[in-house]
């Protein structure tokens, strides 16, 4: 009988990186499958481009550092399938590819690969398309027009309701087009139903935690409608501000990243107040329109930093709290009295 | 409703059939001659407390749920003066149920230790504790055992440690095994010396799984050839699942008292290769609130100086970190491992209570 040293527990939970990393596939699929629907094959083109870029990238990365490939690694197939998503249907091919290398060679691999990185592969990768190609990158194809897969995608190109808010316009769409999507933009952020499920999912499987995207989503709420940039009112300027542009999709996928998150419950809520707090000022006096990918890549350095600071503060709730306690149960038999014993 | 918010795992407890089952006996000596001098003391019902204390010493009766000798215990606890004397049976981890068959089968026995206990450290108040969040049994634990009220302690998985805040009203309490309670009654009714100890044996590979009042000192392989193995285990466990030992030859390797289970199983033991990806459940799940994710990263990378900052000493060892953790990374048995070479007050860990003379 050949018998292994094992440590305890002996017994294991069935989830594994595999199951956390696939659910995020599971979530992504539905979005893949809508933008399919509004621009065609091309959607569905440009995510296995990214992907197997990502893939190949990831690969190459780990061969380099001379260790031995994990093929249940699903986490640059996530990234891979989180950057088209925020681009426009008619991206081209090279963009993505471009970002997809700068996303695993720059930002996630040299920090020491799956699990070390500082800051999100797919909100970095937007940062650098969003910089070096805003002309390409925030003008979007009306949906319903099936774009060809490949060769030119000629079509009639507008701006997203995102930069009618910012320059100070009411977009007008109607409402049910904005729950479903139905509307000029990323080619998988505008489908509000499918996110929110996606993100009830997420939660349900506990692969992302509610506080941060709720908190998130909440304080984006309050600061629109008590500070709307339409002229419209509060309420119209909370809906309008929530549902066009990425900000969804950011709370669902980028925000609850598993790597660059803090991980402590109180930390959670601050995070998701101070990069919903971020995110709006961005809005309103940054340079772009969609304005989550660098709120998430700056609260991304911050995380640590906010880990740390409720770790000190649950320390002092613990002197508070728990140190009488603690004397109280300092009665219990604990040392024995060996003299006393012998007496008897 | 205090239990619905604590912190921890649900687990599938899996204690039967075992603890449905008779307790069998399993003896490899004959030990009915060894006993006290009974005659030495008056009856039963009139022992003076300190007279119980010295029976309980000299039938060198050990409490199975952390190694003490009981008269210690009750020595100290008469001294100090406590309010109510629990007689414990919570088996929280999955598979075991070595305390609570006994309760449950041998309960007048278990119940007369029980007032041996309370009349020899002066308490006024009785009970057993026993889990609550054991679903899957087909016998029903009364709610009364001899007139002893049984107090369910509710929660996840890491209860045990918990079962002082159920008595919250009746401070201050002592906490003794219900083997030990059933060791003690044999002890002072028949004058008989803690020659046996009960254990579960169970896991996926043991055909038979049962609980068993077994000889202290038998080989742990032979415990598990009278409850047959199934299949050949690759993981043979001395103590629970969440926090025993694993056991490397069965053949040497004796039950003693506090060994509570045998398990033996047999699993997939394919390396997976993973990464920690920072998904943070360990730290939700850790019953002391502690943030094992930072610990761990703390130890790989050889900053033993923060580890004070993030309260390791305030680990209870439990083993829900590396339960939940997806990554299948160690960070229970890390902890274990830098806890023993820190120096105590910063962190360092208090030696085990069976270490202790």
């Amino acid at each position: 009988m050949l018998l292994k040293d094992h440590n305890a527990p002996h017994i294991k939970a069935r989830e594994t990186n595999r199951t956390v990393m696939g659910d995020a596939i599971i979530a992504l699929l539905p979005l893949y499958l809508m933008a399919y629907y509004f621009y065609g094959l091309r959607a569905l083109a440009l995510g296995g481009v990214s992907v197997v870029t990502c893939v190949v990238a990831d690969l190459l990365c780990v061969l380099l550092r001379g260790e031995k490939p994990n093929p249940r690694d699903f986490s640059p197939i996530v990234t891979g399938m989180i950057i088209p998503l925020m681009l426009p249907a008619n991206i081209d091919y090279a963009i993505v590819v471009i970002g997809g290398l700068f996303a695993i060679l720059f930002v996630k691999q040299p920090f020491g690969g799956v699990g070390q990185n500082l800051f999100n592969p797919a909100a970095g990768a937007f940062a650098l398309m969003a910089i070096s190609w805003p002309e390409k990158v925030f003008l979007y194809p009306e949906p319903l027009t099936r774009l060809a897969a490949f060769g030119e995608t000629a079509t009639k190109l507008t701006e997203g309701p995102a930069h009618a808010l910012k320059l100070g316009g009411v977009p007008v769409i109607n409402a049910l087009d904005m729950i479903t999507g139905n509307f000029a933009g990323p080619m998988g952020a505008t489908n509000i139903l499918v996110l929110a499920t996606c993100l009830i999912y997420l939660i349900f499987r506990r692969t992302v935690s509610w506080q941060t995207p709720v908190t998130f989503l909440a304080t984006s709420a309050l600061i629109a409608g008590l500070f709307p940039r339409v002229s419209t009112g509060a309420l119209n300027s909370v809906v309008l501000e929530l549902l066009s542009g990425t900000l969804m999709f950011g709370a669902v996928f980028l925000l609850t990243d598993p790597v660059t998150s803090p991980k402590r419950g109180l930390s959670k809520y601050i995070y998701g107040i101070v990069a919903a707090v971020v995110t709006m000022m961005f809005r309103r006096f940054g340079g772009y329109e969609q304005t989550v990918m660098f709120a998430v890549l700056l609260m991304n350095a911050l995380a640590p930093v906010i880990d740390r600071l409720s770790e000190s503060i649950l320390r002092i709730l613990r002197r508070v709290h728990l140190e009488p306690r603690k004397r109280r149960n300092a009665r219990a038999p604990r040392r024995p009295q060996e003299k006393k014993a012998a007496q008897v | 409703m205090a239990g619905f918010f604590t912190r921890g795992i649900i687990l599938e407890q899996r204690k039967e059939p075992a603890l449905s089952r008779d307790l069998r006996k399993f003896f490899n000596v004959n030990t009915s001659k060894i006993t006290i001098d009974r005659d030495a003391y008056p009856p039963v019902d009139q022992l003076t407390p300190q007279q119980i204390i010295a029976i309980a010493k000299e039938a060198r009766v050990v409490d199975e749920r952390d190694g003490i000798p009981l008269h210690q215990k009750l020595a100290m606890a008469h001294d100090t003066g406590v309010i109510t004397v629990v007689g414990d049976a919570s088996d929280d981890e999955p598979y075991i149920s070595s305390q609570l068959n006994p309760l449950l089968k041998k309960s007048e026995l278990a119940v007369e230790g029980l007032g041996l206990a309370q009349r020899a450290v002066g308490a006024q108040h009785v009970y057993f504790a026993v889990y609550k969040n054991i679903t899957d049994i087909f016998t029903k634990i009364p709610r009364k055992i001899g007139g002893v009220e049984v107090r369910r302690v509710r929660g996840r998985y890491p209860a045990e440690y918990r079962i002082t805040d159920e008595f919250a009203k009746v401070r201050p309490v002592l906490l003794i095994g219900a083997g030990a309670l059933i060791h003690l009654a044999r002890a002072v009714l028949k004058g008989k010396v803690q020659t046996t100890c009960f254990i579960t044996v169970a896991g996926n590979c043991v055909a038979n799984p049962t609980n068993l009042e077994v000889s202290l000192g038998m080989p742990v392989m032979q415990v598990l050839e009278r409850c047959g193995l199934s299949a050949e285990p690759n993981i043979i466990v001395l103590g629970g699942s969440m926090t025993g030992k694993a056991c490397t030859d069965p053949d040497r390797a004796a039950v003693t008292y506090n060994t509570g289970a045998v398990l033996a199983f047999y699993e997939d033991t394919k390396d997976r290769r993973y990464k920690c990806i920072g998904c943070g459940r360990c730290v939700d799940v850790c019953p002391e609130n502690l943030t094992p994710f930072y610990i761990n990263r703390c130890i790989e990378h050889g900053r033993l100086r923060d580890l004070p900052f993030y309260e390791i000493d305030r680990c209870i060892g439990c083993g829900t970190c590396s339960y939940i953790c997806p990554a299948n990374l160690d960070i229970s048995a890390n902890i274990k491992a830098v806890r023993s070479k820190l120096p105590r007050g910063k962190g360092g860990s208090r030696p085990d209570a069976a270490e202790r003379p």
